[in-house]
């Protein structure tokens, strides 16, 4: 298959010294082919959207996709079932999902990208752009775990609008190269965002996520916690930048990330920027990178447990939060599926037992439907 | 408690802080007689700068490799604050004076001296210092060391005279361009063509200075740059404190300021820099430093940047040797029509190396403040450990504060510790102190003296003064 290098992924608002390498990534994609087909579009309302990914990236995913689907929440409902955005990696799948959720309407989207990358190396994409009207509750799960052999780009565009909530759990567990795009724009005043991020990157794997939030409204709140395990000579690169635009008064942003790194030839970027065009906010930082103290190892080890098993218990950690926070059937086995790859069948059939959670063939939940 | 004057105060009630009153710094002495070498950056006015401080072979042969690599670079176009004022075609890279290096004050000229006298440079090297340098445009015009210093073997001097004696210039050729390349960055190639005065300090092995050392640079030309380099090479076990300053009268045309400071800390040694930079705010400031550290050895950075209209400015440390560690003090200072972009980086090397950065701005009057860092662990620095904390105050709501801190970590046994905050002063805070009797505006100015004060608290008490008065002069004159 033809490839092209699509340069300038990810690229943060604010870049620094080019030769750290850290300003953004550049990927080998399929080159698109034309198909001669009238795809649908999105209305022209998301095109503008930013997604973290850069315009390059939403530009391949968009003409990657073929027909976009578009979803309207009308004013004042729920969504009970969630919006599912189901990507087989291994077939290479592309998907591009906007959603406009009404004033005072509420929603859950999901992203499972899951895949085995047993066969040949596939590179999938996902791509959601949501507005959230004023009043507006929007949740979103994202569980990526592609495959060892695969790549994935992911882009999530958000505009929240006046008083509305924005509610987001990404999990980054697999994959061989992934690239994670968000832009949160916190445009109206008192809306809200909580990014909670797990990541786990081993092997050669790359993971490498941008993460965007504009507070431009009023009194805006972002709370950002990013928690990730390195292991072996994974490779990540993480950039969070916190937009506080001139206006914006009252408002808040905080940002902290722990990373334990596990492995003698982990690489561990990170850039995490805050930008301030105003007096009346507050900006917080913190992060804290680091690896299992030999004191903390010893107290385990008192315990009965080895530096690899601590390890794993970590690794467990995040995959029974993914697994616990998955809203649906698809989203669950393609968090079990990651546990038991990383964990092995019996932790994470026990795993999944202590949680009491019953891991759901895809096949039989798309049967049943 | 001082006398209070009414405070002027701001759209929104608070009281205003008031501009700098520069009159300390912002004096002019005419360049009648003064050697002005054309402007712009031509291979023949880099020739004459080379012959007329007759210098090696190999110094002009790198001063014409620079001016190819510097016409060669170009400036990345996604870097910081915007230099497209700076128009090198306007520049004049090369002022003297025209007066002989002196080693006593009664020796300089009568307006040069003035100028230094009413900065306080004779009175401080009096009072506190080990030795003097005091630079006037491209030329080093005062040089002093106190004899006690020299004889423990302590060399202090300009560059161009240690390449003249014949045991120095050995020296001066290993180390002069091996720890900033002239590829580093165009302004770093700009430096090695066209350098001119600056100081070369020798500490050997065990000697430590009870007191400091300190350069002065004075650019009194208009539209011209300054070009001073230091190299630093302080010898196992020996201990140096060094002190820079710099200041400038403003004009309306561009000047520019682009050194080069070469800093190399042998094993178990440490040196302390330090810099209160007050240039005038139509200085182009895009400074070099760096350091090498061996190890067990210790490098400090005091860093307090108050002028300047453009700066780029992130002093460099490389904790080469293990157990070696570098401690990073600094504060900035941004007001009306400054754009200030600095901070520092840190290459832990060695294992057990630790960094500490501790790192405060202010911005106010529609200053723009950036700070950035980078911290890079190394793949062999085990147990390496370092920790970042930046904080911003911002004075009123034209004015804007980022930071961005870059870390790179490879080694597995590492930790980095980072934290940052931007806000303004709490009205918590300034009501508490009210209800203690402070009026609004003593408040404001207790929280931004305390907030300052871990790095004026780092200087020799004289330059902390200097800094205080800098502080002063910005944030308390209208203020109480």
């Amino acid at each position: 298959m033809a490839a092209q290098t699509l340069t300038g992924v990810n690229v943060p608002p604010a870049q620094t010294w080019n030769y750290l390498r850290i300003n953004d990534i550049s990927l080998e994609l399929p080159t698109v082919v034309s198909k001669g087909t009238v795809p649908s579009r999105l209305p022209r309302l998301f095109s503008q959207m930013e997604c973290g990914l850069g315009k390059e990236a939403v530009s391949w995913i968009e003409a990657s996709a073929g027909d976009a689907r578009y979803v309207e929440v009308p004013r004042g409902t729920t969504f009970e079932e969630p919006i599912l955005v189901d990507v087989a990696s291994d077939g290479g799948e592309v998907h591009d999902l906007g959603v406009l959720l009404r004033e005072g309407a509420s929603a859950t989207v999901v992203v499972a990208a899951r895949g085995t990358g047993t066969g040949a190396a596939a590179s999938s994409a996902a791509l959601v752009r949501v507005i959230v009207e004023r009043g507006a509750h929007l949740k979103v799960v994202e569980i990526l775990s592609v495959g060892d052999g695969n790549q994935h780009l992911e882009g999530l565009g958000i505009q929240a609008d006046d008083d509305s909530s924005v509610e987001i759990r990404q999990y980054a567990l697999g994959g061989a190269r992934r690239a994670v795009g968000l832009a949160v724009d916190l445009a109206g005043k008192g809306a809200s965002l909580r990014l909670d991020s797990r990541y786990l990157v081993g092997g050669h794997d790359l993971l490498d996520i941008n993460h965007v939030v504009r507070q431009r409204g009023r009194n805006t709140r972002c709370d950002i916690v990013t928690q990730g395990l390195l292991e072996d000579a994974a490779h990540k690169t993480l950039r969070e930048t916190i937009d506080l635009v001139h206006g914006a008064k009252g408002a808040k942003g905080n940002e902290v990330e722990t990373v334990l790194v596990a492995g003698d030839e982990v690489v561990n970027k990170t850039l995490p920027v805050i930008l301030c065009d105003e007096d009346d906010v507050a900006g917080n930082h913190g992060a804290s990178i680091g690896s299992v103290s030999p004191e903390q190892l010893a107290y385990l080890a008192g315990r009965g447990l080895s530096e690899d098993e601590a390890t794993k218990l970590f690794a467990r950690a995040i995959l029974d939060d993914a697994a616990i926070h998955a809203p649906e059937g698809v989203s669950l086995a393609c968090a079990l599926e990651r546990a038991e790859q990383v964990l092995g069948a019996e932790i994470a059939h026990d795993a999944a037992d202590t949680l009491g959670l019953e891991p759901t063939n895809s096949e039989d939940e798309e049967a049943s439907a | 408690m001082s006398e209070t004057t009414t405070p002027e105060l701001d759209e929104r009630g608070r009281s205003k802080v008031a501009d700098v009153d520069r009159s300390l710094y912002d004096f002019k002495k005419p360049e009648e007689g003064y050697e002005r070498y054309g402007d712009g950056l031509t291979p023949d006015i880099v020739r004459a700068i080379s012959a007329k401080k007759d210098e090696p072979a190999w110094m002009l042969e790198m001063r014409l490799k620079a001016l190819e690599v510097y016409h060669e670079r170009a400036m990345s176009p996604n870097w910081g604050p915007d230099i497209s004022g700076l128009d090198l075609d306007h520049i004049s890279t090369y002022v003297s004076p025209q007066t002989k290096q002196a080693q006593s004050w009664d020796e300089v000229p009568e307006d040069i001296k003035d100028t230094f006298e009413r900065l306080g440079i004779p009175a401080a090297e009096r009072e506190s210092l080990a030795g003097v340098g005091a630079q006037y445009d491209s030329e080093i015009v005062y040089h002093n060391m106190r004899e006690e210093v020299a004889k423990q073997g302590v060399v202090y001097t300009t560059i161009e005279d240690a390449l003249h004696d014949p045991k120095w210039e050995p020296v001066v050729h290993e180390y002069f361009g091996t720890l900033i390349p002239m590829r580093d960055h165009k302004f770093a190639a700009l430096h090695y063509a066209v350098w001119s005065g600056g100081s070369f300090v020798y500490v050997p092995a065990g000697i430590r200075l009870d007191y400091p050392l300190q350069s002065y640079f004075r650019l009194n030309a208009s539209g011209a740059g300054q070009f001073e380099h230091t190299l630093i090479v302080v010898e196992p076990g020996a201990d140096l404190h060094f002190i820079e300053g710099c200041s400038a009268p403003k004009y309306f045309e561009a000047n520019l300021h682009a050194g080069a400071v070469e800093l190399f800390v042998k094993d178990g040694a440490r040196l302390r820099y330090s810099t209160i930079e007050n240039w005038s705010k139509n200085m182009y400031n895009l400074n070099t430093k760096r350091a090498t550290v061996g190890a067990g050895s210790k490098m400090e950075w005091v860093s307090g940047s108050f002028g300047s209209h453009v700066s780029y400015l992130y002093p460099t440390t490389i904790l080469q040797g293990a157990r070696s560690t570098c401690e990073f003090t600094g504060i900035t200072f941004a007001g009306a029509t400054q754009d200030l972009d600095t901070g520092c980086k840190v290459i832990l090397n060695g294992a057990d190396t630790t960094a500490s950065i501790d790192t405060k701005s202010i911005s106010k009057d529609g200053g723009i403040n950036t700070f950035r860092s980078s911290v890079v662990i190394g793949r062999h620095a085990e147990r390496a450990r370092a920790s970042v904390s930046c904080q911003s105050l911002m004075l009123d709501d034209i004015s804007r504060s980022d930071t961005i801190p870059a870390m790179d970590v490879r080694c597995g046994s590492a930790s980095v510790g980072h934290e940052a905050t931007i806000g303004r002063i709490s009205d918590d805070t300034v009501l508490y102190l009210m209800s203690r009797g402070c009026s609004e505006a003593e408040a404001r100015s207790m929280v931004v003296n305390g907030f300052a004060s871990p790095v004026s608290k780092e200087l020799p008490l004289e330059y902390a003064v200097e800094m205080n008065n800098l502080i002063k002069l910005e944030m308390e004159g209208a203020i109480g």
